[in-house]
């Protein structure tokens, strides 16, 4: 764990280098399943985004945008678990992608995700599996 | 603008948009609910002015516990803003003389101007955002864009090509709006304009919060120096 005086200076001294290289981009998806060792063939995108957002939609994201932050949260999550797997970013992409499935008792046991990235010419690319955890293992408070 | 009144709507503002991150917080888990509470509580300690600068010290404190929590910013570049606006402002409260107080705001300011000008830079030198073609990428296949809808902008090259000179000659050019308090407040009413485009189109809004925050201390030391 990256202690946080060091996690503190690149706010303090910042870059400001916003957008100065269009990267390859990371969806998380994950994979339900009834076993450990089951086959991982159905992957689903977590909180894919919608068709369309009417204007009135857009401007209330200015005060209420949880869900949006929380999933471009994953987005650095899935970034820096690329660059440097620690055990803290897969626990919040776990935890996260477990919260919303709560919502669905009938879910299968086994949680797994999967990080894909699309690159500018469109290749698309798993940089990442986790191994399978069980969805009641999981600490959701 | 004197400097208590631009420290005091730069530490409110900010004290506002904090609180608008906490409450999105708060549907989250207890110990991000634990911490997220604590900060609404000192940010309306903050905002009504009571034990000045403790319910700021305290803040700063509480940034490093919210660090070490995501290991690292929640939210990238808007969070960055806001901690550099928090230590800055919460500096520009406790030190012992006036000037290193001006000096740890002024700071801020600086930092701001930089955060337009560095970002055009960055871009401007980079020969897939003079083509439009780094534009297309971001709408055509980052996280970023709210709607799927959004996605056919990367079909219309042209305005592309036009969006993005139009934000790096922006950028580039925002250093030269201090020359003036009217002038910079021009630049400030039109780089609030972007930030709230970029909110709609990419789900940005702590930026446009974070950012129109930090604007009192661009305008006064606009004044200090000019």
């Amino acid at each position: 764990m990256a202690n946080p005086v060091s996690l503190l200076a690149p706010a303090l001294i910042p870059s400001w280098n916003f957008f100065d290289v269009i990267a390859a981009s990371p969806r998380v998806e994950y994979a339900l399943a009834d076993a450990r060792d089951a086959v991982l063939d159905a992957w689903t995108e977590f909180r894919p985004r919608p068709q369309r957002l009417s204007p009135v939609a857009m401007l209330a994201r200015l005060f209420w945008n949880a869900r949006w932050n929380e999933s471009l949260f994953l987005v650095s999550c899935a970034e820096r678990l690329v660059e440097e797997p620690t055990a803290h970013g897969e626990d919040e992409i776990f935890r996260r992608i477990a919260a919303d499935l709560a919502g669905q008792p009938d879910a299968a046991p086994w949680l797994s995700f999967r990080l894909l990235f699309i690159d500018p010419t469109g290749e698309r690319e798993v940089l990442y599996q986790a191994a399978p955890r069980r969805l009641a293992d999981l600490d959701l408070r | 603008m004197s400097f208590d009144h631009a420290l005091r709507l730069t530490e409110a503002l900010l004290a506002l948009a904090l609180v608008q991150q906490s409450l999105e917080h708060l549907r989250a888990f207890r110990h991000e609910r634990f911490l997220f509470g604590v900060r609404i509580v000192l940010c309306l300690l903050v905002l009504v002015g009571v034990a000045s600068p403790w319910p700021l010290v305290a803040l700063a404190g509480l940034s490093l516990l919210i660090l070490q929590r995501f290991q690292g910013p929640y939210n990238g570049g808007s969070d960055r803003l806001g901690l550099l606006a928090l230590w800055c402002v919460t500096l520009a409260r406790v030190l012992p003389v006036e000037q290193w107080r001006e000096l740890a705001f002024g700071y801020l300011g600086v930092q701001l101007m930089l955060s337009y000008f560095i970002s055009g830079w960055v871009k401007i030198v980079n020969p897939d955002w003079r083509r439009g073609v780094a534009l297309r990428q971001v709408f055509a296949f980052s996280a970023y864009p709210v709607a799927e809808s959004l996605r056919g902008w990367a079909g219309r090259p042209r305005l592309l090509v036009a969006m993005s000179w139009a934000v790096m000659l922006f950028e580039l050019a925002f250093p030269l709006t201090m020359i003036s308090q009217p002038s910079l407040i021009v630049g400030l009413v039109v780089a609030a304009t972007f930030h709230l485009v970029n909110a709609c189109l990419f789900g940005l809004n702590r930026f446009f919060w974070t950012w129109l925050a930090a604007y009192p201390a661009i305008l006064w030391l606009q004044q200090r120096l000019f």
